[in-house]
């Protein structure tokens, strides 16, 4: 819960700084709800990516969700649709990983799951219109609110499983980065990065089950 | 960089909005409780750890980016070598954006 006003909130004054308000901001806690896109968002617009770039690019690191959803779906059998609608509508990186070592405990339900998921929904949302308002109070400087955001990025790089497969993931989606910007195509270098990057680490990981005996 | 507008909000936000519904809800009805094919799963990991580094690469470096001398460019980096000792030892995302804003700061004075 305090991680989530923690970042909340950093997340709101940066918001503000592409211009955002707080209505606005409130419509993307309650309706898209993702920490990591709501920070690539301002980002991105900042570093001047084109709308269609910046669509791609955040739905591409949506899909991540779909592995959240796979591994619950188990334990919705049997619950209500529209339960289980509204479970796995607000799930998150978060709120997944405590919810799912509370199912494997036992004892555990879908009602409870979805209380959880609320409750941060709700403490995520508050923390950054809050952020919006200092924000707009204090004024930072975009070049500080741009390094935030890259250092909030290396951060969530940085606590990724390091294994093999993901450092080349890792390393070949920022050569690719590099390489779209050099070759004049700024625009959708982080989306066709990441997508080299996983690709490689696709192949790589093939290659050594291949070798293996 | 000029603020955003209303209707660029409304196709960035409304697009992204129902590509993560449809992530967050779809294979939970779809699947009914059985698993996702390995290779997808396997494929879907890779991308938090390729999405975060492209869009560091992308902060940081640019072609031609030394060519106003070696410290205006070097400086973001040396500040992101900072953040990276931060992330290892808190694992905060509060803390590295802190730390990462006061190296920039202070680096940006020298």
């Amino acid at each position: 819960m305090l991680g989530y006003v923690a970042i909340g909130i950093p997340c709101g004054i940066l918001s503000a700084s592409i211009g955002l308000n707080a209505l606005q901001v409130f419509i993307m806690c309650a309706l898209f709800y993702s920490g990591a896109g709501q920070f690539m968002i301002p980002n991105m617009w900042i570093a001047g990516s084109p709308i269609a770039s910046i669509i791609a690019s955040v739905s591409f690191v949506n899909t991540r969700q779909m592995l959240y959803s796979a591994a619950f779906a188990p334990w919705c059998q049997g619950v209500s649709k529209r339960l289980a609608f509204w479970f796995s509508a607000t799930v998150t990186d978060e709120s997944f990983g405590v919810n799912l070592k509370q199912f494997e405990l036992g004892g555990w339900s879908v009602e409870r799951a979805t209380f959880v998921n609320l409750f941060s929904q709700s403490s995520w949302t508050v923390s950054c219109v809050v952020g919006v308002v200092v924000g707009n109070a204090i004024g930072i400087p975009l070049a500080i609110a741009a390094f935030a955001m890259t250092s909030i990025f290396i951060c969530l790089l940085v606590t990724q499983k390091m294994s093999r497969a993901n450092v080349v993931a890792a390393v070949t989606a920022m050569i690719g980065v590099f390489a779209c910007k050099c070759a004049g195509l700024s625009g959708p270098a982080i989306f066709i990065g990441a997508i080299v990057g996983v690709a490689c680490a696709i192949v790589y990981s093939r290659l050594r089950e291949a070798k293996r005996p | 960089m000029t603020p955003i507008t209303w209707p660029e909000f409304w196709i960035v936000f409304g697009i992204c909005a129902v590509t993560m519904l449809a992530c967050r809800v779809l294979p939970l009805f779809v699947l009914k409780g059985r698993e996702l094919p390995e290779r997808v799963s396997e494929a879907l990991g890779f991308i938090p750890s390729a999405a975060f580094a492209a869009l560091v690469a992308n902060d940081l470096l640019t072609p031609g980016m030394f060519d106003a001398g070696l410290w205006p460019a070097a400086a973001p980096l040396v500040a992101a070598l900072v953040v990276v000792v931060v992330a290892r030892l808190t694992k905060s995302l509060l803390w590295c954006a802190v730390a990462g804003v006061v190296a920039y700061a202070l680096l940006m004075m020298i």
